[in-house]
C-alpha cells in the first residue's frame, strides 16, 4: 500500500467527526428553524434571560480601578505561595549540598516579588479613600 | 553552587537588563516622584541606557558558552544580543523628547522588559523558553503600545496587536505540543536527532505550520500582517520603531534557529517542479505573499508610518528568502539584512518622530518641503529611504545583493530563480512609494508659514549616528559580515 495513503488514511475518523459535527449543528438549527412554531415577538420575550428574573441596569458596569489592582496583588502573592511550597519541600534536602542555588534563587525572586509590592504601596493600590 | 553561580554569569545581560528595570522602576516611584516631568525622563532615560549599555560591555568582554537543555548561550547568540541592546538604546533615547506619557518609570522598565525577553529570546533552546521568552517580549510590547493614554489610536493599536498576537500565540503553543507529541521533547537538537528521517506526516506539518503563525506574526509576515499597519500607525512613534526592528532581528534569529537547528530534515522544496512537503515551501508562500502584499499596498498609503509598514511586510519578504538559501549562506545573510534593516527602519521612523514632534502629522503632505527647513535630517531620511529600496552604496543594498544571491545559489542550482525575480520585481515597484516619500521633502514647496521648532539635540544625534551607520554598513559590508562569518564558522548556532 502506498504509505502516503496509509498515513492520511488515520486521519479518516478526524474527518468523520468534522462531518458529524457539522451536519449536527446545521441539522438542529435546519429542524428548530422548519419545525419549530413561529412565535410573537414581544419586549418581555426580547429581554436577557436572568434565570426568571427581571434583569436590572446596564450589563457592562464600569469598575473602579482599584480592583485591578487588588487582582495584580493577589497574582503577585498567589504565584510567590505557588512558588515557596514546593521550594520549602525541597529545601531540606538541598541545604547541605547547594546552599547557595537553594537559597540565592529564591532570594532574587523574592526581591523582584518585593518591588512590585512596593510599586502596587506606592501607587496606592491600598489606600481606598482616594 | 557551581552551576548556579555558571548560570547567572552566562545569563548576566539579561540579569543587568532586568534589574536596571526594576531599578527604573523604583526610583521613578521613590526619588524623583515630585521632579519635573523632563527630569524624570531624561534621568529614568538615562539610567535605562546605562544598563543597556553595561550589560553589552558585559557581552563584549566575558566570554562566555553553555550549553544546556533550556539555554544555549554561544558566542553567536552573546553577539547577536549586542545589535538589539544598541537598537533598544536609539529607541529609548528617541523616546526622551516624547511627551505622550507621565509615567516615566514604566515606560522604561516595560522597554528594558521588552530587551530582557528579546535577549532571552536569542539564546533559548528549547521551545518552552522561546515560547516564554516571545510572551514577556510580547506582553511588554502590547503595554508599549497602549501607552499613549490619551490617543484612541494608540488604545486601539494595543487592542489590535493584542488580540492577534494572543490567538497567534495560541497557535504556536499548539504547534509545539503536537512537535513535543512527535518528537518527546523540546530542546532543538534533540529533537533534530530524533526527527532524523522521520516522514513528513500529516501531522508533522500541521506542527509546522502552527509553529509558524506566531512568528510569522510577530516578523509581519502575509496572511499575518493585518495589525501591522494599524500598531505602526497608532502606537507611540519610538515603540512602533522599536517593534518594527528589535523585535524583528530577534524572531527572525530564533526561527532561523528553530527551522534550521531542529527540523533540518523537514526542509521540502521551494522550487516550482517536483514538490516535496516540509517548511521551505511554507516559507516561500510566506515570503511571496508578503513581497506582493506589501509593496502593492504600500503604494496608495499617505500616511509614512503606514508605508513604513506596508515597507516592513514586504522586507519580512525579502528577509524569508534568506531562510530558503543553503544553510551555508542562509544565517549569515538574514542577519546581516534584518540587522542592516533594523537600523534603517529605526532611524526613518525617528525622522518621522521628529517632524511629529513639531506638531504635524504623519502624512505625506506634513514632509513637504523639509530639506528647506531641516537640510541635515532630510538627507538622512534620504539615506534611510534609498537604503530600504536597496540603492547602492547604502547597506539596504548589500542586504538585499547578499540574501537574492545567496537564494539563487540554493541548490538544486537556480531552483529559487523565480522567487528572486519576483523578489527584484517588487523591489523595483517598492522605489515608486519610497522616492513619494523623498519627492516631498526634496520637491515640494513647504506649507507657508509653518512653523518648525528645532528638534532636540538627542534625537538629531541618534538620527545622524543611524544614518552614519546604514551608509557605513553599506560602504564596508565586511566590518558586520566578516564578524558574522567568522562566529558561523566556530559554531552553527
Amino acid at each position: 500500500m502506498d504509505p502516503s495513503k496509509s498515513q492520511l488514511m488515520q486521519y479518516v475518523p478526524v474527518l468523520m467527526l468534522a462531518v458529524v459535527a457539522v451536519l449536527f449543528s446545521a441539522g438542529t438549527l435546519a429542524a428548530s428553524s422548519l419545525l419549530g412554531k413561529r412565535a410573537r415577538r414581544s419586549a418581555v420575550k426580547d429581554t436577557a434571560y436572568e434565570c426568571g428574573m427581571l434583569p436590572v441596569g446596564e450589563g457592562n458596569t464600569r469598575l473602579s480601578i482599584k480592583f485591578y489592582l487588588v487582582a495584580m496583588l493577589f497574582i503577585l502573592f498567589d504565584i510567590e505561595v505557588v512558588f515557596l511550597y514546593p521550594w520549602a519541600v525541597n529545601f531540606k534536602g538541598m541545604i547541605r549540598e547547594q546552599p547557595g542555588l537553594i537559597f540565592g534563587s529564591m532570594a532574587g525572586f523574592m526581591v523582584v516579588l518585593f518591588i512590585g509590592y512596593i510599586y502596587a504601596l506606592k501607587k496606592g493600590a491600598f489606600d481606598w479613600k482616594q | 553552587m557551581n552551576l548556579y553561580l555558571q548560570y547567572l554569569t552566562a545569563l548576566a545581560p539579561e540579569v543587568i537588563v532586568v534589574a536596571t528595570a526594576l531599578l527604573v522602576l523604583v526610583m521613578d516611584l521613590v526619588l524623583v516622584r515630585e521632579k519635573p516631568f523632563a527630569q524624570r525622563v531624561g534621568l529614568t532615560g538615562a539610567i535605562a541606557c546605562m544598563g543597556c549599555g553595561l550589560a553589552m560591555v558585559w557581552v563584549e568582554l566575558v566570554p562566555c558558552s553553555i550549553h544546556s537543555a533550556m539555554l544555549s548561550v554561544s558566542p553567536l547568540t552573546q553577539w547577536v544580543k549586542v545589535p538589539l541592546l544598541l537598537l533598544t538604546i536609539f529607541a529609548a533615547v528617541l523616546s526622551w523628547n516624547e511627551r505622550f506619557t507621565r509615567h516615566a518609570g514604566e515606560y522604561f522598565a516595560l522597554l528594558l522588559l521588552a530587551a530582557a525577553g528579546l535577549m532571552l529570546l536569542v539564546s533559548s533552546e528549547s521551545l518552552l523558553m522561546i515560547f516564554v521568552a516571545l510572551e514577556l517580549l510580547s506582553t511588554s510590547l502590547y503595554a508599549l503600545a497602549a501607552f499613549d493614554k490619551s490617543g484612541v489610536a494608540s488604545s486601539e493599536a494595543a487592542l489590535k496587536y493584542f488580540l492577534f498576537g494572543g490567538m497567534s500565540a495560541a497557535f504556536t503553543l499548539f504547534g509545539i505540543s503536537l512537535i513535543y507529541g512527535i518528537a518527546g521533547d523540546i530542546q532543538l537538537d534533540v529533537i533534530a536527532t530524533r526527527l532524523r528521517g522521520h516522514p513528513v506526516e500529516p501531522v508533522f506539518y500541521a506542527a509546522l505550520v502552527m509553529t509558524l503563525v506566531g512568528f510569522a506574526f510577530k516578523l509581519a509576515a502575509a496572511p499575518f500582517h493585518l495589525w501591522a499597519p494599524d500598531v505602526y500607525e497608532g502606537a507611540p512613534t519610538p515603540v512602533a520603531s522599536f517593534i518594527a526592528s528589535g523585535s524583528k532581528v530577534a524572531a527572525f534569529f530564533v526561527l532561523a534557529r528553530i527551522l534550521l537547528s531542529a527540523f533540518p530534515g523537514a526542509r521540502g522544496t521551494a522550487s516550482l517542479g517536483g514538490h516535496l512537503p516540509g517548511w521551505a515551501p511554507l516559507l516561500m508562500v510566506l515570503a511571496v505573499l508578503s513581497m506582493v502584499a506589501g509593496n502593492v499596498a504600500a503604494i496608495v498609503q499617505t500616511n509614512v508610518k503606514r508605508l513604513l509598514a506596508y515597507s516592513a511586510i514586504a522586507h519580512a519578504g525579502y528577509a524569508l528568502l534568506a531562510l530558503l538559501a543553503d544553510r551555508r549562506h542562509a544565517l549569515s545573510a538574514l542577519l546581516f539584512y534584518t540587522i542592516t534593516y533594523a537600523f534603517t527602519v529605526l532611524g526613518a521612523f525617528a525622522v518621522v518622530g521628529v517632524v511629529e514632534e513639531s506638531g504635524r502629522k504623519a502624512s505625506l503632505a506634513d514632509f513637504a518641503g523639509l530639506s528647506r527647513r531641516a537640510p541635515l535630517l532630510s538627507f538622512c531620511m534620504l539615506v534611510f529611504m534609498l537604503s530600504l529600496a536597496g540603492i547602492p552604496p547604502l547597506s539596504g543594498f548589500f542586504g538585499k545583493f547578499y540574501v537574492f544571491t545567496a537564494a539563487a545559489d540554493t541548490a538544486p542550482k537556480l531552483s529559487l530563480l523565480w522567487l528572486v525575480v519576483l523578489a527584484v520585481a517588487a523591489s523595483a515597484v517598492s522605489l515608486y512609494y519610497y522616492l513619494q516619500v523623498l519627492k516631498q521633502i526634496y520637491a515640494v514647496a513647504p506649507a507657508p508659514a509653518s512653523a518648525w521648532p528645532r528638534p532636540a539635540l538627542s534625537a538629531r544625534v541618534a538620527i545622524v549616528l543611524l544614518a552614519a551607520i546604514v551608509i557605513v554598513l553599506g560602504c564596508v559590508p565586511d566590518l558586520l559580515l566578516g564578524k558574522i562569518s567568522e562566529l558561523l564558522k566556530s559554531n552553527s548556532f
